[in-house]
């Protein structure tokens, strides 16, 4: 379970307010998305649970420990993080960039093996195959599942993903929503996806979160959005005339 | 505390009195190798001394830099070069006078002394072709006025600007050259290019034995322009007295050489290919200095022969051109990549760092060389030193570059993965930036090997010291000795940098 309170992050020297002060909770096993206009606070508000951006206010618990707690770098290990176009280093092949952490951490090298070949089965793409090619000779889908795959291999509770299928095309996007809502059923991490598409966050989330300028405007799931829209600015969104 | 001192003291001055070791220098032309032969060979053969020959070194300036630092103990100089070039004073023109002149003011400003003169002069002379039809009636310098704007007039680049060099020489005559016509060369090229007709005229040397050999007519001085060059040897007095062997051969050395003989002796090495150490050597033994054979000259061979035949000195010197060139390399690297790497962590370090360093690259090599001889003398320390500052800047700028030029991306994936910065700089960004950072050390091995080949002019040695050498006594074997090994090591080098990039740079980022 992800906690939040009273989040905030005030940029200096100019005091910019990119998130003000913002509360949510995400239950364990379940999906949340937070969606907004660019220049929201969604990202920072996400970069803000991996500590990738330092809070100004307010405090994280994942599963009640606290964030704070901890040395960044150690907390970020906890966590599993997925950016938009994978992220992957160019210059390791597939199976070298889902262990590289594993590696780093000095695992059981027979543990990396097998723990990877599971990852690559899972995403359906054969070890056999692909673990030693480079990103390069990958598509854009293939990517973006090996960056999944290599933010689960220390199997971290929690998974956060910025715009992670943004550069899809509609085919491949679709089926990785089926992909990802499949293999939560069965590993049950709690997942915060940034998104700015709102069919995407009304079809992945179990809880949707609309912020603007640092605020979240209303919380809940698409029938609470479309039923009982806060405000206009929340009607609006939804029927796709912002964003 | 005080005996003690006393004691080291005197410990240090009998060691070095009975070390019969001394450096003798010569300048980078025929007469002054084979001046700097006999002392060598006498002090060898006669007096069991060891010598270390510091041979073709650059010009009068380095030299004396060495000498005054003790890098060397000994090397020939003419009296006109040190009563013009460095005591910078003119008018005088009695040999005795001027002689008198420089031994007076050396030893009072430097406690350095000469020797008493060897006996001929090599002053300067103004040489046309004799065949030339325009300076067929022409004797004097003084009858070339008629006819000056249209010549083309060559010297070496010492001539073009010493006092007693070329633009004194055309007030001094009130003669109109046109000075877009002359032309400052190396000393041993100025011959050739009268030869070939790309010069009218030029300021010889007068002992040159291409004089004769080229067929060059010398133009009588007759307002008296060009003061006495008599050669002699330059020695501090401090080594002089530590030294009672050099009292001796200077003795003998007075007056010992005549003109004629000198114009022979060069000949002989600039024409004939002899060994300057055979030439003196053969001197040595005919004026009964020295006992043996005299030494037969060996018919004349092909490159690859010649070569053959040097194969130990070829070893030698390319071993010295890789020790200075990797020397240097290995230095840069060691400095560069952290510093490259510690300019994208700085930025505004970044602007203060790089037009220092694109400074000194501007500076021009020799010029950098002359100015590190005073603070580290000669051979291979200042060699290496302005080989590593020459490679400094391609490594630090491409080092910063390949690791600015990483997609931020990439940064950030490795940063929410849990990286810490040091694991992102070596299993990221050093990796990702490699094709830059090796390219960057291509381009400075390529500069280093090269440019290490003017280490010879400050007795660094290497592949340039041939080269040099070749130029100096118009010896095409001997320039090609060093010019060919050194560009099948520049080919060589970036072909292992080439092979080594493959192992360094990742498939995935080679495609």
């Amino acid at each position: 379970m992800i906690s939040v309170k009273n989040l905030s992050k005030i940029y200096e020297p100019d005091g910019f307010i990119a998130v003000n002060h913002i509360d949510f909770e995400i239950p364990t096993g379940s999906i949340a998305c937070i969606i907004g206009t660019s220049g929201c606070g969604k990202t920072t508000t996400l970069k803000m649970l991996n500590r990738l951006v330092e809070p100004s206010t307010g405090e994280i618990r994942v599963n009640n420990e606290l964030a704070i707690t901890y040395d960044p770098v150690e907390w970020r290990r906890k966590i599993g993080y997925v950016i938009q176009k994978a992220g992957l280093l160019p210059h390791m092949t597939v199976r070298e960039n889902i262990t590289l952490l594993s590696r780093i951490l000095k695992r059981d090298k027979k543990h990396i093996v097998e723990k990877s070949n599971e990852l690559l089965n899972m995403i359906g793409m054969d070890p056999n195959t692909f673990a030693d090619r480079y990103p390069i000779e990958l598509s854009g889908g293939q990517q973006q599942r090996v960056g999944i795959a290599r933010a689960l291999m220390e199997d971290p509770p929690i998974l956060l993903m910025d715009e992670p299928f943004g550069a899809l095309d509609p085919i491949t996007r679709n089926s990785m929503h089926e992909e990802l809502m499949y293999m939560n059923e069965k590993l049950h991490k709690t997942i915060v996806i940034v998104t700015h598409d709102m069919e995407e966050a009304f079809k992945l989330g179990n809880q949707v979160m609309l912020m603007n300028k640092g605020e979240i405007i209303q919380m809940g799931n698409e029938k609470d959005f479309k039923e009982n829209p806060k405000n206009q600015f929340v009607e609006d969104f939804v029927s796709g005339q912002l964003g | 505390m005080g005996n003690l001192v006393k004691v080291l003291f005197f410990f240090l001055l009998t060691t070095h009195l009975w070390s019969k070791e001394l450096t003798i220098g010569s300048k980078a032309f025929s007469e002054s190798i084979i001046l700097s032969e006999m002392l060598a060979q006498v002090l060898e053969e006669n007096y069991n001394y060891k010598i270390n020959r510091k041979m073709n070194l650059g010009g009068t300036k380095v030299l004396f830099d060495a000498l005054d630092g003790g890098d060397i103990d000994l090397y020939p100089d003419y009296t006109g070069t040190g009563y013009i070039m460095l005591l910078k004073m003119q008018g005088e023109t009695d040999p005795q006078a001027v002689y008198d002149i420089v031994k007076k003011e050396y030893e009072n400003r430097f406690g350095i002394t000469w020797s008493p003169s060897l006996g001929f002069n090599n002053t300067y002379a103004i040489a046309v072709r004799e065949n030339d039809p325009r300076f067929k009636e022409i004797k004097t310098i003084s009858d070339i006025i008629p006819i000056a704007n249209k010549l083309r007039f060559v010297a070496a680049h010492e001539s073009m600007e010493r006092k007693d060099g070329y633009k004194a020489f055309k007030e001094f005559y009130k003669i109109p050259f046109d000075d877009n016509k002359a032309k400052g060369v190396d000393s041993g090229l100025m011959y050739s290019a009268i030869r070939d007709d790309h010069a009218d005229m030029i300021m010889s040397y007068s002992t040159d034995g291409r004089i004769k050999a080229y067929n060059l007519k010398i133009l009588e001085d007759d307002k008296k322009f060009f003061p006495p060059y008599y050669a002699a040897f330059l020695v501090k007095e401090k080594t002089l007295e530590d030294h009672p062997a050099l009292v001796e051969i200077f003795e003998l050395f007075d007056d010992f050489i005549s003109e004629e003989e000198m114009i022979e002796m060069n000949d002989l090495v600039d024409r004939a290919k002899r060994e300057p150490k055979n030439i003196a050597h053969n001197f040595l033994v005919q004026k009964g200095i020295i006992k043996g054979k005299i030494k037969k000259p060996q018919l004349s061979k092909g490159f690859i022969a010649y070569t053959l035949s040097k194969k130990n000195y070829l070893l030698k010197i390319t071993k010295e051109h890789l020790l200075l060139s990797f020397g240097a390399l290995f230095l840069a690297l060691l400095v560069s990549i952290p510093t490259g790497v510690a300019l994208t962590r700085f930025p505004k370090l970044s602007k203060l760092v790089f037009p220092i360093i694109n400074t000194v690259q501007t500076i021009p090599s020799l010029a950098l060389l002359g100015f590190l001889i005073p603070l580290m003398g000669i051979g291979y320390l200042p060699a290496v030193i302005a080989l590593f500052l020459y490679s400094l800047l391609p490594l630090i700028r491409n080092t910063y570059s390949g690791i600015e030029g990483v997609n931020s991306n990439y940064i950030e994936a490795s940063r929410g993965l849990g990286l810490t910065p040091m694991q992102i700089l070596f299993k990221v960004e050093i990796p990702l930036a490699m094709p830059i950072i090796l390219a960057g050390v291509r381009t400075a091995s390529v500069i280093v090997i090269g440019t290490a080949t003017l280490a010879a002019l400050v007795g660094a040695g290497g592949l340039g010291e041939p080269i040099f050498r070749g130029v100096a006594t118009v010896n095409g074997n001997l320039i090609l000795l060093g010019a060919i090994p050194s560009a099948i090591l520049a080919i060589v080098v970036d072909k292992f940098w080439e092979v080594l990039e493959k192992k360094l740079v990742s498939p995935g980022i080679r495609l």
